[in-house]
């Protein structure tokens, strides 16, 4: 291993002197001219070698060239092109600012340029989402979400309203890591799932990587969600915000120093409570729900080579029943990030982050009488990043990562008639730290490829350590020895090398196929059996009982553009192996629980499916069609275990969020330049649930029983929804000379308002007490966490 | 725990439910064991049935021709169930079941195969006094009320577990959201409580019934008025019979609503009864054996004025 890394280096070192003697180098930034907004992902095409390059999160851009006169393009989605002739005679620097296209107010990009990416780079499995498309995107209650507009792209799923986060190519929920200006959240959703913490005024692009995930990203199985912030508006002072029916909105935004320096800060808050307050007063005495969230950044330029940003999050969810009693769980994360360029050509990134998730609920009238439980999981993380463009053709990335993680899952009291109990759990520490290195050739004019190398660490240390027994697959594990360790002693350590790696063999100018390998590994877990995740789950990190999760996962993939990029289509296949997942004894008591390792099993996984997708860009009419066919199983021994009582082996077993058949499709349609329309249409095959066969009479009660143990043995049907919205532009603003501009959008969540069930479950009646003697009766109900139509209106405005 | 379900109930007004009748695989009819004995002076049952298909509503038919004997581990004593019309029985005759603190084993044998289980019985734990509050109308209840709450405190040591039950006006409360155990006094084993008074989640939430109004989607009845009564029994269980109740109450208690985020995936609740000899007759169902404590309380206008003043 430690030769190849020399030999790399080495053979980079020789051919970086060799090539600079002749060469030079043109770097810079682009930016939006209208709000100084770093363009990401802009091409910088040159046309002599009929090649080029993309500017980085940062809108920086590097590209060493022989000596020469060059015609370099820049483009960027819904932006004019700009072309200059630059002599290459020495190292130069061009910062250019990008016009969007003079056009009617945009909401979806209608442009007749649009660059061919897709096709022509390495990045396969990756989605991407412009705000503008989010925000036009009919949604639930009209709230602009984020995740749920992510679950209109291939391999993209939830389990239903109301599950928090979502599932990527048949991963759980706790695989995803959901970054939000590189600090991770761990918790993406207000009030369960129904909306997400990601303000729509402060976002300005999403980037979900599914496969070929690069060697910087790493700590989750299944996806990284990267959501980058606006970083202000540098030029001058701009107000934006919302009235919707759930939350109202605002932001600020403008220059600190113009164009040097700029800030945003944006606010929402839910208000469903302030209206009840009205009308009933049921909510009296304390009791409360809402929950907002603060997103805020600011960035100084300091000078050409030195940028600095500090981002925030700050939001809460508080659901009280009275004054005394009741949850709340919040995020709060900060970024430092310092970008630098040394010379031209090596770019680097350093970022240091804090993110604090902590969750909690009380209960008790009184003092005497309580129960209080607070959690949180604090990471602190710092995070140095380089690029270094070698050539046209080359580019290097490199870096580490070191993250501490203190875990605090219980800091519980239980006060009974005055007698306290501390009833905590020990805080767990533990270190992840990884070092990578990616390399990115364009070796012909038709092949290009990506390799990286991922070296991960994980040290769990620090306190009590539980010794257990094997078993009985499926039981608990019985308890042999407790030791304790030192504060900085190690419980259990890994180490991982995870090697990415992905190539593009362009076939025709339009077309290409790519191909992507990558392993990844998760060293902290969510702890969940419940239907959907929910926000007090508890996030576990690996220890001396419980292993890092693994996951190895090929694509193949064929891209093709047609009619001037026109129209985009993909079709992708994946296959993903998993290793020590985790998953529950029957009635595994994961809350407050020091011994929550010998509720623990840990099995097999696979996952495996196609997705097709096909996507228009240009004309009234814009949108796409994405469908996903999937397969996602466990195999567990203790679950699913037929009638093998003995050694109880498992199964294969389909996981809660196997849906075979995914088809999305979103459509947007501009009726004249001041109204325009859009519809999504979903449908997803049933997710798998467990059905009983036998009912049991026990006390008086019947119980459920499943024949042979099985798991996940039925699916519960399909699920459809269509949702349509209409949007008014320049209702107020941006008329008559009145500066700025709005929009009053009334939307239509689930216009059919189908009764999708989000699960089958079997009870005896409940509304009848049953009586000796006589039998109870059972009964299947269906629920549907949506059961009609949900419209809403809302007015945006930005000036 | 259980008002939060209530309130989780409430708050999303927009989802719904339906009655359905999916089909269902075949029921396998296996042996059920019903065998939860106590100490209190009556007749003590034993119920052995076979499982029936989930939606059969009707009422289980007794295993005839068993052989059902309970033995005392530490004496030898051996207490013989005799077959009755629908269920095996056994009649104190002036002396309670067991003593504190044996091991008794279960031994049942039909169709030539035997099955066994172990239980040992715990110890009696007495209630201390019932008393009763007074509360003004809220979101669930809309007028004013009183709630009832015993008290009884956990013997110091780990491993005490209980299952209380509670009527009310004679009523038992047999729902399965109203299955109240507890271990140690706290919500279960893993949580260090021990020896100190039932917390108040046991003491109160679960022995004050919440009726629906009639026609009414989220109101509840008062759980006590002037006039009614409380009785409320302490039965002694062990960890293994927590454990099983446990899964009874996730698995047949179903409120519906957003609460379905936060359900478990079906599972069959452990059973502590064993085929022994090899036998391949599949069993499920639970062998306890209990020390009982009782109390009993009618809520007067008197006390009533008295929780009212408070």
């Amino acid at each position: 291993m430690k030769k190849i890394i020399i030999g790399l280096s080495l053979y980079l070192l020789s051919m970086m002197s060799t090539l600079a003697q002749s060469q030079h180098t043109i770097s810079g930034y682009l930016k939006d001219a209208n709000n100084g907004e770093a363009l990401i992902g802009a091409t910088v095409y040159i046309q002599e070698l009929a090649n080029g390059t993309t500017t980085n999160a940062y809108g920086f851009y590097s590209i060493t060239l022989p000596a020469g006169t060059y015609h370099l393009k820049f483009q960027y989605i819904g932006f004019d092109d700009l072309q200059r002739e630059i002599k290459l005679e020495k190292d130069m620097k061009l910062n250019l600012e990008l016009k969007p296209e003079n056009t009617r107010l945009q909401e979806v990009v209608v442009t007749d340029k649009v660059p061919d990416e897709n096709v022509r780079n390495t990045e396969m499995s990756v989605s991407k989402l412009d705000i503008n498309t989010i925000t036009s995107m009919p949604a639930f209650a009209g709230e602009a979400d984020i995740i749920k507009s992510i679950q209109f792209l291939p391999g993209v799923s939830t389990v239903g309203e109301g599950g928090s986060g979502f599932n990527v190519r048949g991963g759980n929920v706790g695989q995803n890591l959901v970054l939000l200006d590189e600090a991770p959240v761990y918790q993406s959703s207000h009030l369960f799932g129904f909306f997400s913490v990601f303000n729509p005024d402060a976002v300005k692009d999403v980037k979900l990587y599914k496969g070929g995930i690069p060697a910087k990203y790493g700590g989750r199985l299944s996806s990284i969600l990267d959501v980058r912030m606006k970083e202000g508006n540098n030029k001058k002072f701009n107000v934006s915000g919302g009235l919707g029916t759930v939350f109202s909105r605002l932001a600020v935004e403008g220059p600190l120093k113009k164009d040097k320096a700029s800030f945003i800060v944006a606010g929402r808050r839910s208000y469903a409570d302030l209206f009840a307050k009205a009308f009933t007063d049921i909510l009296e005495d304390g009791a409360a729900l809402y929950f907002y969230d603060l997103t805020a950044k600011a960035n100084v330029k300091f000078s050409d080579k030195d940028r600095l940003y500090l981002s925030g999050y700050f939001g809460r969810d508080v659901f009280k029943f009275d004054s005394r009693q009741g949850f709340n769980w919040g995020n709060n994360t900060a970024t430092l990030r310092w970008n630098h360029v040394y010379g031209n050509r090596l770019f680097s990134n350093i970022s240091a982050y804090y993110s604090n998730y902590d969750y909690g609920f009380q209960f008790g009238e009184s003092d005497i009488d309580k129960y209080d439980w607070k959690a949180r999981v604090i990471t602190y993380n710092f995070k140095p990043e380089f690029t270094l463009f070698i050539n046209a053709t080359n580019e290097l990335t490199f870096g580490g990562e070191a993250i501490l993680y203190r875990s605090e899952p219980g800091n519980a009291i239980s006060v009974s008639n005055g007698v306290s109990t501390n009833i905590g759990l020990e805080k767990r520490n533990a270190f992840e730290g990884a070092l990578h290195v990616g390399y990115d050739e364009k070796i012909t004019d038709r092949l290009s490829m990506h390799c990286g190398l991922r070296f991960s660490y994980f040290n769990y240390f620090g306190g009590t350590v539980y010794h257990y027994d094997h078993t009985t697959p499926g039981t608990q594990k019985p308890l042999v020895g407790i030791t304790s360790k030192g504060d900085q002693e190690s419980i259990a350590n890994y180490w991982n090398l995870e090697p990415r790696s992905s190539f593009r063999y362009q076939l025709t100018p339009t077309a290409s196929i790519k191909g992507s390998y990558n392993r990844m590994v998760q060293y902290i877990h969510l702890i969940s059996n419940t239907t959907a995740s929910t926000p007090i789950d508890i996030w576990q990190p690996s220890t001396n009982n419980i292993e890092p999760q693994k996951a190895d996962q090929v694509a193949l993939g064929y891209f093709q553009n047609f009619r001037k990029n026109r129209y985009e289509f993909s079709a992708e296949v994946y296959y993903k192996w998993t290793q020590n997942q985790i998953d529950y004894i029957d009635g595994a008591d994961l809350f407050i629980n020091r011994f929550i390792e010998s509720q623990i099993l840990s099995g097999r996984g696979r996952a495996y499916g196609l997705e097709l997708y096909g996507k228009k860009n240009r004309g009234r009419l814009t949108g796409w069609i994405s469908y996903s066919l999937g397969k996602s199983e466990l195999k567990v021994d203790g679950i699913n275990f037929g009638n093998d009582v003995t050694n109880r082996q498992g199964q294969w077993y389909p996981t809660r969020f196997d849906q075979r058949h995914n088809l999305k499709i979103a459509a947007f349609y501009e009726l004249t330049p001041r109204i325009s329309l859009s519809a999504n249409f979903s449908f997803v095959s049933g997710t798998p649930t467990t059905f009983p066969t036998d009912r049991l009479a026990i006390q008086g009660y019947a119980v459920p029983y499943v024949s042979d143990n099985k798991r996940n043995n039925v699916r519960i049907p399909n699920y459809h929804r269509l949702d349509v919205s209409v949007r008014f532009n320049n209702i107020w603003r941006g008329r008559r000379g009145r500066s700025g501009e709005d929009n009053l959008t009334i939307a239509i969540y689930n216009a059919y308002a189908r009764q999708n069930p989000f699960s089958i479950y079997f009870s005896q009646e409940i509304d009848n007490r049953p009586t000796a003697g006589t039998p109870v009766n059972t009964r299947a109900q269906q629920l549907a966490i949506v059961g009609t139509l949900i419209p809403s209106i809302s007015y945006n405005f930005k000036f | 725990m259980k008002k939060l379900l209530y309130i989780l109930l409430v708050v999303v007004g927009f989802a719904c439910e339906s009655t359905i009748n999916p089909t269902l695989e075949n029921a396998e009819k296996i042996l059920v064991i019903d065998a939860w004995v106590n100490q209190k002076m009556e007749r003590q049952e034993i119920r052995i049935t076979r499982s029936q298909s989930y939606f059969d509503n009707t009422q289980p038919t007794k295993v005839a021709g068993a052989i059902v004997t309970v033995e005392d581990l530490n004496n030898g004593a051996i207490y013989t169930f005799q077959e009755g019309t629908d269920a095996y029985f056994w009649e104190p005759n002036g002396t309670p079941f067991g003593e504190t603190g044996h091991q008794y084993r279960l031994t049942v044998t039909t169709n030539g195969e035997t099955f066994e289980a172990q239980s040992t019985l715990g110890r009696h734990v007495a209630i201390d006094t019932i008393m009763f509050h007074h509360e003004e109308k809220n979101l669930l209840v809309r007028e004013a009320h009183y709630e009832a709450e015993f008290f009884a405190t956990d013997p110091t040591g780990l491993g005490d577990a209980y299952w209380i039950k509670t009527w009310k006006n004679d009523q038992y409360l047999g729902k399965p959201g109203e299955i109240n155990i507890a271990v140690d006094g706290g919500f279960t084993a893993s949580q260090a409580v021990d020896g100190q008074v039932f917390i108040q989640p046991i003491r109160r939430d679960l022995i004050n019934p919440l009726d629906k109004v009639p026609d009414k989607q989220n109101e509840f009845l008062p759980p006590y008025l002037p006039g009614d009564k409380v009785y409320v029994e302490i039965h002694t269980i062990d960890q293994q019979a927590f454990d099983f109740l446990w899964a009874v109450y996730y698995h047949t208690n179903h409120p519906g609503g957003l609460t379905e985020l936060f359900t478990i995936p079906l599972a069959n609740a452990p059973t502590n009864i064993k085929n022994t000899q090899g036998g391949t007759t599949k069993v499920a169902g639970f062998f306890n054996v209990a020390a009982v404590s009782t109390k009993a309380q009618q809520l007067t206008q008197e006390i009533a004025n008295q929780a009212q003043q408070k």
